[in-house]
């Protein structure tokens, strides 16, 4: 009975043995490739949605912090509510901006993430602190620029979804509160403004993507419709490149390596900042800023997933000049409306220098 | 004592009998989203790994040779042969038909992320490769193949 024992144990060590070397594949054989070319589905077929990247762009960012600043320029503006012609207006209050910057934090984080859609949160805050000099005895709004400075937090969204392995849609929604406001004073969400996006795009190559779409934006000061085209392409050789979302921003690309690029064009940054001290119940003052950012941007992996950027540009003024919004509501004047302006100001073209620190995307 | 030994043979069959092992699914060819590859991955001693078998693209379009690790961040790895290039290393089972503790590299932009497989079912994977934390990532399907009989 005894050998019964030994010949039943052994037998069922035997058999684990075997079980155990089945799964045994740390053996490095060298393997015929050829024969991966020639397979077929166990289950589903790989289905190919567009990715939302093409290869070679600038890394995507979930999060930044930069500091953003602005050399001498002089600042000029009419009275408030003097509704002057464009052709007529003369300046009333006048200074010297020695210094115009600030922070700036940007978050995008992504809430779905697959490559059937991709839906992202984002929040933005950035603050424009004003030095100012020989403010006129008269000076109203560049009283309050100095006193205050202007800041903007918004919340937005995007949605990326790939109808298919070549074509696409991107909406963007966002909302943001602009004005002279403070933490201890800050502004009613109900002078927030409201821009969006919608683009349907094609992506032939893993190189190339293009869209076009319309928007409803703040990038001219006012509210304003446009339409809008992305075009982000990289050459062959990887070096080369676009990134492109007309008019927001256009830029050249060219890539020392994986861990560094360099970026030549422009962006146009714009929003409607509310003024309280000109403001009440019944109207809101907004200055209806928007920059032209001609630049270089220089990025260079720091370590890991984290980059930093160094912008060298010049700011010029596309608008600074301000409405009174009855009710707070806004109005479109596009390029062509005639709705004179409540205030005209100028602004001469100023350096501007801007450093950041980011975590990048995968 | 018969009894004995017909409960003892039993027990001895259940306990070293070849268990039906979910860590293993993982093994095989799989094909990314896109397509444009197949891996292949096998265990290694309790760690699982994958290598790119397949390139629909084996050629660099610009040298017309086969395709190097050329964006790998380390200068050595530049010439190395993407064709079996191991892409995903050091997974663990982690059981409830999860693999962890691993790496993913993608040759497209020379980074290496942290990744964690999920087993959606027996032929399709969720591979999501991240950074830092899961919500810093981008899940990709995976589906299996196998060589054509």
């Amino acid at each position: 009975m005894k050998h019964y024992f030994i010949l039943a144990f052994s037998a069922c060590f035997f058999l684990h043995t075997q079980a155990q070397d089945s799964t045994k594949t740390s053996k490095e054989e060298e393997e015929d490739y050829s024969q991966y070319g020639d397979v077929e589905y166990v289950g589903s077929e790989t289905k190919t949605y567009a990715n939302a990247k093409i290869n070679g762009l600038a890394p995507q960012r979930f999060a930044s912090i930069s500091w953003d600043a602005q050399g001498a320029h002089t600042l000029k503006f009419s009275d408030i509510g003097s509704y002057a012609p464009e052709s007529t207006w003369t300046a009333s209050e006048e200074g010297k901006v020695n210094y115009l910057g600030g922070l700036r934090l940007y978050a995008n984080i992504p809430v779905v993430s697959s490559n059937k859609l991709l839906w992202q949160l984002g929040f933005n805050y950035a603050a424009s602190n004003y030095q100012i000099t020989g403010i006129s005895p008269s000076s109203k709004i560049i009283s309050v620029l100095d006193e205050k400075g202007l800041k903007t937090t918004g919340l937005f969204s995007t949605l990326y979804k790939p109808l298919d392995a070549k074509q696409f849609i991107l909406v963007q929604a966002q909302a943001d509160v602009s004005g002279d406001y403070s933490l201890s004073n800050p502004q009613s969400l109900r002078y927030s403004r409201y821009s969006a996006a919608a683009l349907w795009g094609k992506r032939p190559h893993d190189r190339f993507q293009w869209g076009v779409g319309l928007s409803q934006t703040y990038r001219a000061g006012a509210l304003n419709y446009i339409p809008v085209i992305l075009y982000n392409k990289t050459s062959k050789s990887g070096k080369w490149g676009t990134e492109i979302l007309f008019p927001a921003r256009a830029h050249a690309r060219y890539r020392f390596s994986t861990n560094s690029l360099l970026l030549v064009g422009y962006e146009l940054e714009g929003n409607s900042y509310r003024l309280e001290d000109f403001s009440n119940s019944a109207n809101s003052f907004e200055l209806r800023r928007s920059e032209l950012r001609p630049r270089l941007e220089f990025q260079k992996k720091l370590t890991g997933f984290f980059w930093v950027s160094a912008q060298a540009g010049v700011r010029l003024n596309y608008s600074f000049d301000g409405d009174n919004l009855p009710n707070g509501k806004d109005f479109f004047r596009g390029f062509t409306g005639q709705q004179p302006f409540a205030a005209f100001s100028s602004m001469t073209p100023a350096p501007y220098l801007n450093f950041g620190i980011h975590f990048v995307s995968p | 004592m018969k009894k004995f030994f017909y409960f003892f043979t039993a027990f001895c069959l259940f306990a070293f009998a070849p268990q039906s092992n979910e860590a293993d699914k993982l093994i095989g060819v799989w094909e990314p989203s896109h397509g444009k590859a197949r891996v292949k991955i096998d265990k290694i001693a309790d760690k699982f790994y994958g290598k790119i078998v397949w390139l629909r693209e084996p050629n660099d379009p610009a040298s017309g040779l086969p395709k190097l690790d050329k964006n790998n961040p380390d200068e050595s790895m530049k010439k190395v042969p993407l064709k079996g290039y191991r892409i995903l290393k050091d997974f663990v089972y982690s059981g409830n038909k999860e693999w962890t503790e691993g790496t993913i590299y993608d040759p497209e932009n020379g980074s290496t992320y942290s990744c964690v497989i999920k087993l959606k079912d027996d032929n399709t994977l969720d591979i999501r490769g991240y950074v830092g934390i899961k919500t810093f990532g981008r899940t990709d399907i995976w589906k299996r193949v196998q060589l054509k009989k």
